[in-house]
Parts: C-alpha cells; sequence; structure tokens
C-alpha cells in the first residue's frame, strides 16, 4: 500500500498531522507526525505533502540493522535504534522525521488514518 | 424531465428532501428558470445565493436540462 | 492543565523583564480564552485615560480553549487592546497557524505592557522566551518581513508581522500571518506598533494534551465525515467567500463609491468566478480547517508587477472593488497586497480611501491636497498614491491615518455625513438601507462597526426587510452567538456554512478541557463579556451610552439613489425605535446604560460599581430585566 499525493490540491491544513500522532502518540502535536508539509509561499504558491515512498534507503543506511521492511512498511526498531539519526539523512524524501521527546526517528506505518481526514485528496491511498 | 436540488442549513427545511438528506428529485414541465422552479417548490429565491451545477456558478436565470443535480448555495456570513 | 498549554507570559517592554506564570485555571474557565481574556485583562488593568497609543494600553496575544485542537475548528487567535480607532475594547482574531503554534510552545497568553526603548520582536522556542532587536526589520512590509525572518529564523517557525503602517499609528493597522490571514480590525497591528513589537516569532514542539482524547477524535472525526458531503461544500471549497459579490449585488447591499450606491454595475468583473477563473493558484486552509476557503492568488495588473496575494475575499472586494469601484479583479487583487504588505485593514482602508474618493468627487480633497495627483474612482495608481501617503502620514494622508471618522471631524465641511462607521471603526461590506437589524447590528456592536459581532442579513430578509419589529431581539442572539467562536477562538464558518452545532462545539470543549460546560453557560457569558465591554466604553468616554449608539448621516437621511434596493432607507425614526428596543431587551435603561440588575445577574457588579462612579449606571426598570435576552433566530445561511 503506498499513499498518493496530488500536491495542488494540498491546503496546508495539517488534519492529517494531527491524526497521526492523535492515532500514534495520543497526543495533538504535529511536530510527531509522520508526514510533513512544506509550505512554498509566498512564491510559488503551494503546499508540498511528504510522505514515504519505501524506497528502502533507510534499511540500506542504518548502521545497527534496527529498520526493517515488515507487512505495509519500514518499521524502526526501538531496541536497536540508537537514534544516530543517519536514516533521516540518508532519506532522499525527508520524510523520516525527529523529536525531542522520541527515543527513535519517527517514520510512517502506513495506517492511512491521514487519508481518511484529507478533503481534497490531496492524499489518497494507492491500491 | 427530471432535476435533482440539493441543499443544507435551513433551505433545506423548504425544500424538503427524499432522496437523501439532502436531495429532492423534481420533476419539471417545460423549458423555465431556476428561480420559477425555486418558486413552484417553495423554497425563496431571496435566500438563494447561487446554484452550483456541474461545478460551475450559475445564476438563478439558468434554465435546468434533464438530470441536473443542482446545488442551493445559501449567503455566507463574509470574510 | 488539558487543553491549555499551561504558562502565561507577562512582558514589561519598558524594562524587559519577562515573567511566566502558570495560566490561572480559573481565569480560563471563566472567560476560555482570546475574546474572553482580552475583556477581563482589560477592563481590570488599563486606567481609563490611557492613550490608546502609550505605554498604559495593553496589547494582549490570546488563543482560545478550541485553539490548536482536533475541533471544528481550533485555528485562532486573538488580539486584543484599546483600540485606536474607537477608544473602547478592541478583539481581533486571526486564523492560520500561529495560534496553534504558541499553545503548542505552551502559552496560552501574552500580555505587553509599556513601550520598548527600540524596536524589538518577540522570539519563542519552546522553553526560550526572548525579546530580540528588531530594528534591522523596522521599516520592512509585513509580508516582505514574514519571508525574510522565515529565511533568518527557519520555515518552522510562524510568524505574525506589522507592516510601516503598524509603525506609524495608523489606526486601522492590521497583523499579518501567514502571507494573508490577518487581525484585521480595531487598529490592533497599531497598538502592537506603539509598543514597538515589530513581530511575534514561534515555535512550539509540545503539543496539546486532552481530557477525553478518544471522545474529541470521534466527535471531529464523524463531523469531518458528515460535512464531506454537505451540499455547501463543495462551492465553498472552490470560492471561499467571494462568490457572495453577485448575491449582495443583486439585493442591493453592495457598498460601492462609498456607499452612494449599493449596486455596483460591474460587479461580473470583481466577482467570486472571475478570481477563480482568472487569479487562482491554490487552495489554502488555516490550521486544522477542510473548508479551505483561502484562495491564494495572482494579480497580474498592466504596468505593474505580479503580486502573491490570499484573497481577496468578500469583505476586501466589497470595500476595495465597490467602494472605490475597481472594474477588475486583478485591480482589487493588486490593492489587497498593497494593504497586506504596508499592513492596512483592507476592510477600513478600502472604505478610507472610498471616503478620500468621494470628497475628491465633491471637491473638498483637490489636486493640490494630494501633491498634483488625483484620486478617482477605480484608479489605481491614484489608490497607490494616497496609501502612500497616509502610510507615511503627508499632507491629507495624516487626516486619513485616523480613519473615515477622525478624517471626518478633521477635514470638516460636513463630510462627516458619509463617514460609513460607527464608534470610529467602518463598516463591513453590506450597506444598511434596506437592511435593519444590520444598521443595528453596526451601531450596537461593542468593537465599532463590524459583522463578526452580527451579521444579520439573513434575518432582515427572512423576517421582511421593511420591517423593524423583532429585529433587535434577534440582533442581541446573534450579539452573544458569534463572538463565542472568537471567544472559544473557532473559525465560525463550521456552524455558519455547514450545520456544526454550537452543542458540538461545547462537547469539543469538554472533552478537550474535562469541563462540564453548557452551551446555556457560555451564552451567559458572552453577555457578560458584552455587558463588560459596554460598561468600559462608558467609563473611558463618557454617558450616556446612548450617545455613541449613533448611524451616519447617509444610512439615515439618503434614500438607495438606485439599484434593487431602490427609494429605501430605515430612517431615523425607525432606527431610534430599534434601539429602545434593543435597550429594553437587554435590561438597560433607555439611555443605553446597563443597570446594576442585569450586572449583578452576570456576575459583573463590580462594573455597576465603576458606572455609577462615573454617573452612568443604568436606571432600574420597571418590571425588571426581560428573564429572556434575545430572540433566537438561525438566519438561513448560518
Amino acid at each position: 500500500m503506498k499513499i498518493k499525493v496530488t500536491k495542488e490540491k494540498c491546503t496546508g491544513c495539517k488534519l492529517c498531522q494531527q491524526i497521526c500522532t492523535i492515532t500514534h502518540y495520543n497526543e495533538i502535536n504535529p511536530k510527531k507526525a509522520a508526514i510533513g508539509i512544506e509550505a512554498q509561499f509566498p512564491e510559488p504558491g503551494y503546499f508540498l505533502p511528504k510522505v514515504c515512498v519505501q524506497c528502502g534507503k533507510c534499511e540500506e543506511a542504518c548502521p545497527v540493522d534496527a529498520i526493517h521492511h515488515e507487512g505495509d512498511a519500514y518499521v524502526i526498531h526501538k531496541d536497536e535504534c540508537t537514534n544516530c539519526g543517519i536514516c533521516v539523512e540518508a532519506c532522499p524524501f525527508g520524510v523520516i522525521f525527529t523529536h525531542a521527546d522520541l527515543p527513535t526517528p519517527i517514520i510512517c506505518d502506513f495506517c492511512m488514518k491521514c487519508t481518511e481526514v484529507c478533503n481534497t485528496g490531496a492524499i489518497v491511498v494507492e491500491d | 424531465m427530471i432535476i435533482y436540488l440539493r441543499s443544507g442549513g435551513k433551505l433545506k427545511d423548504r425544500l424538503k428532501p427524499d432522496v437523501d438528506q439532502y436531495t429532492r428529485r423534481i420533476e419539471v414541465e417545460g423549458d423555465k428558470p431556476l428561480r420559477d422552479i425555486l418558486n413552484e417548490v417553495g423554497v425563496p429565491d431571496s435566500l438563494v445565493a447561487f446554484a452550483f451545477i456541474n461545478g460551475k456558478l450559475e445564476r438563478l436565470e439558468y434554465r435546468p436540462v434533464d438530470g441536473d443535480v443542482i446545488t442551493l448555495q445559501p449567503p455566507v456570513s463574509g470574510g | 492543565m488539558d487543553g491549555f498549554g499551561g504558562t502565561t507570559l507577562r512582558i514589561d517592554l519598558a524594562t524587559g523583564n519577562i515573567r511566566k506564570t502558570a495560566t490561572d485555571p480559573a481565569l480560563a474557565r471563566e472567560w476560555m480564552g482570546a475574546r474572553g481574556f482580552v475583556s477581563k485583562i482589560l477592563y481590570d488593568e488599563v486606567p481609563r485615560d490611557a492613550d490608546p497609543l502609550g505605554p498604559d494600553n495593553r496589547f494582549i496575544v490570546a488563543p482560545g480553549v478550541l485553539t490548536g485542537s482536533f475541533s471544528p475548528v481550533g485555528s485562532k487567535i486573538g488580539f486584543g487592546c484599546i483600540s485606536p480607532a474607537t477608544n473602547g475594547h478592541a478583539d481581533s482574531s486571526m486564523g492560520g497557524h500561529l495560534g496553534p503554534e504558541l499553545k503548542y510552545a505552551g502559552y496560552d497568553l501574552i500580555v505587553f505592557k509599556n513601550i520598548a526603548p527600540e524596536p524589538q520582536y518577540l522570539y519563542i522556542d519552546d522553553d526560550t522566551v526572548e525579546l530580540r532587536p528588531a530594528g534591522h526589520y523596522w521599516g520592512m512590509g509585513s509580508l516582505d518581513l514574514e519571508k525574510r525572518m522565515k529565511d533568518d529564523l527557519g520555515k518552522d517557525f510562524q510568524i505574525a508581522t506589522i507592516g510601516p503602517s503598524g509603525e506609524n499609528g495608523i489606526v486601522f493597522s492590521c497583523i499579518t500571518h501567514d502571507f494573508g490571514r490577518q487581525a484585521g480590525r480595531c487598529g490592533v497591528g497599531a497598538v502592537m506598533g506603539s509598543k514597538k513589537i515589530k513581530a511575534i516569532a514561534v515555535r512550539g514542539s509540545k503539543g496539546l494534551k486532552a481530557r477525553d482524547l478518544p471522545s474529541l477524535t470521534k466527535l471531529t472525526y464523524d463531523i469531518i465525515q458528515r460535512t464531506k458531503t454537505h451540499p455547501n461544500m463543495a462551492p465553498w471549497q472552490k470560492y471561499g467567500t467571494a462568490y457572495f459579490v453577485g448575491w449582495s449585488n443583486e439585493r442591493g447591499c453592495f457598498p460601492t463609491r462609498n456607499f452612494q450606491q449599493t449596486y455596483f454595475e460591474d460587479w461580473k468583473g470583481i466577482d467570486g468566478e472571475k478570481l477563480v477563473e482568472e487569479c487562482l493558484i491554490s487552495d489554502k486552509a488555516c490550521f486544522g480547517c477542510w473548508i479551505n476557503c483561502g484562495k491564494y492568488s495572482k494579480a497580474k495588473v498592466p504596468g505593474k508587477p505580479d503580486k502573491y496575494v490570499e484573497g481577496p475575499e468578500y469583505e476586501t472586494i466589497a470595500l476595495i472593488g465597490g467602494s472605490c469601484a475597481f472594474k477588475s479583479i486583478h485591480e482589487v487583487a493588486y490593492a489587497n497586497n498593497l494593504l497586506d504588505n504596508v499592513g492596512m485593514d483592507t476592510m477600513s482602508g478600502g472604505s478610507t480611501v472610498a471616503f478620500a474618493m468621494e470628497c475628491y468627487q465633491r471637491g473638498i480633497i483637490t489636486k493640490d491636497d494630494l501633491e498634483g495627483h488625483e484620486l478617482r474612482w477605480g484608479n489605481i495608481d491614484d489608490f497607490e498614491h494616497v496609501i502612500d501617503m497616509i502610510v507615511h502620514r503627508r499632507g491629507i494622508g495624516d487626516a486619513l491615518a485616523h480613519g473615515t471618522k477622525g478624517a471626518a471631524e478633521k477635514i470638516g465641511k460636513g463630510t462627516i455625513h458619509f463617514a460609513s462607521q460607527a464608534k470610529g471603526m467602518e463598516f463591513s461590506g453590506y450597506d444598511t438601507r434596506w437592511y435593519p437589524a444590520q444598521l443595528l447590528s453596526y451601531c450596537t456592536c461593542d468593537i465599532g462597526a463590524h459583522h463578526s459581532k452580527s451579521w444579520a442579513i439573513t434575518a432582515d430578509i427572512e423576517l421582511g426587510r421593511d420591517t423593524i419589529e423583532g429585529k433587535a431581539a434577534v440582533v442581541i442572539y446573534l450579539q452573544h452567538l458569534r463572538p463565542l467562536f472568537d471567544t472559544w477562538s473557532c473559525c465560525r464558518l463550521f456552524w455558519g456554512e455547514i450545520d456544526v452545532s454550537p452543542e458540538e462545539h461545547v462537547d469539543a470543549i469538554n472533552y478537550l478541557t474535562g469541563w462540564d460546560a453548557t452551551l446555556e453557560e457560555c451564552f451567559k457569558m458572552s453577555e457578560k463579556i458584552w455587558n463588560q465591554n459596554r460598561c468600559h466604553y462608558i467609563e473611558r468616554n463618557g454617558g450616556p451610552g446612548r450617545k455613541f449608539d449613533i448611524a451616519p448621516g447617509r444610512h439615515l437621511t439618503e434614500p438607495v439613489p438606485d439599484g434593487p434596493a431602490e427609494g429605501k432607507l430605515v430612517g431615523s425614526e425607525n432606527f431610534e425605535k430599534m434601539l429602545d428596543d434593543y435597550y429594553a431587551n437587554r435590561g438597560w435603561d433607555v439611555e443605553g446604560n446597563p443597570t446594576r440588575e442585569i450586572l449583578e445577574l452576570l456576575g459583573i457588579g463590580y462594573a455597576a460599581d465603576n458606572l455609577e462612579k462615573v454617573g452612568f449606571l443604568g436606571k432600574p426598570i420597571e418590571g425588571g430585566v426581560p428573564a429572556v435576552r434575545g430572540r433566537k433566530l438561525k438566519p438561513m445561511a448560518m
């Protein structure tokens, strides 16, 4: 499963980020979301939603073998991860995130909750 | 011909939807402007800001064609 | 404290002292945020003789209870002060992302007092709070500065700025954020400028805890799913507020040439359809919003550089487009960008230029006053030049910098007759000569003429535009309900346009905070705020209150000359009758002064004591105050 992005439809509302952190961390905090939104203002005037495309570069880069593709997504294993940040640097799409309160980087697990609240079709489930 | 009128809010109380919670099916005889159709079905045209048909804004002079799904839009409360 | 950041900032700009205290849970529970906080703090702290642009005024930044939460829709932040335009309570709100960011950094309220010795900006990065020098930013345009600060600090900062207009104390200066969201009204930008605060930059990573997050999430998630198919959704998403231009013209309430007319013959050139066809780049939403009424656009005016702007929205189109008679949406969008960047409210700014254009039309202002330029209807060069004169307070621009009322007092020659304002703040984009409830709404509004506190155009249509009976009670209901959204600090459009009920908002508040609030209680709080602001106004400006609830001359004596409302006029006699009715329905005396009985009933007996001291406590009403104040009417659009 993947998420299809149509950047022209993104309005930058952050509903996706809210539902993401409610689902995963039981709090409302867009800064912990596994989906990014880059605001390109004042020019050219678009938002760019950034989602994991499952390219696997993070798995290749991880020095302690803490990242594996399991089920629908790449998973960072807490026990092995040293939070060194190499995967964050290695991600070509800038979609591995960090937050000071969390012991590991944040990566999308493709729960698809974000696509359920997006009202413009900017992010939809790609079959 | 058959057209479908849709509305929410308080306009809905006048429209009396029968297809789903927002939509009413209406049989129209002859070619006439939407304004006349609204008055016939008891929706005051003074409260309809415009009609939204196939993704386009139309005034109430619009003459519906068979199968039109017409969303009636009440006025907004400013920016 | 669930649902809140937990910390209040008190900043003394004279000393640079920043004091952090825990947000008072009792204050939060009683006043709920934004407009409520502003009303209480201004009432308690600002000396009654304080100059709005002087050190004793407060400048307040206040998100509210719903800000930053997963709810319909906590995008807003309030700004408050004593207004330099009205000399009374001012609260002005904006959407975007600043309010949520501030709460995620942990702050519920910021109160500035005194004046900084040098230009500064407030820097907040979670626990780090600093006043930093802003001399190198001083003089920059609002939009230019936001871009610059994003480059300097990081794109993940949310930033609010003022432009040169706010620096120079123009009484209708706004605060800008997110490249096109404004706290536009009441001159909050002028007060921020008077304190020498050029910007506020915030980054917050702490998030928000809710008492019952599963219930809050289910409530809002279900509302999102339910409203996706609401018939109003698709047109709203496509046009935002701009589509309303046609309707407003067809019903004879579109301000045209400074409210000389109420129908603009060229409205099709500045309608929402034109905006979407010719200018639209993308849809832009505030935080957490799934309606996305913001239209990000590009203005192309021959001979001028292309300009990016969020909007223009209805109010801007009405008061710049119609009132200054621009025929092209590109010109309106260009003017919108111009005012956004200098940091002026497009509503009062547009209206003030329109007022000056009428002065020019009548030969009261001439080329000699305009540095050799003209000031013709619908001329963008003339418009641009007079704005520059106002921003830099040159010549006649210095008079116009006071808004239409202040300018009329300086210019004289009977121009006050066509200054469309109440208490010093310009009308919103609706003419009232066929709309008595709207006229009453403007003239009794606690912040000056503004539709956000009561928009009664459709109530007038529903109850009859030639009728005055029963209008006052409906206006009172709207004046209690609509400001509630400003107090909860959420967008009212979810209630107004897609049938999200006020009760659902109260449910969201309770799930978020663990409170046991009821809608009835919230209405009482809203009425309390309204009455407190009224008392504050009278304590500052003298009385009786009725003296200030006056309509502009044109709107009482000049029938509409043409268009759908031709010949219509509410007239003085009807207006005074509505006022009598309004005061009686509010539990105020016939002079418009609140009575001890109503103030004590609302829990603000202290305001009665203060009114008594200044000699304007209302005389007791025979039979007591009405048990129910205001009549519930959900006008068609709402």
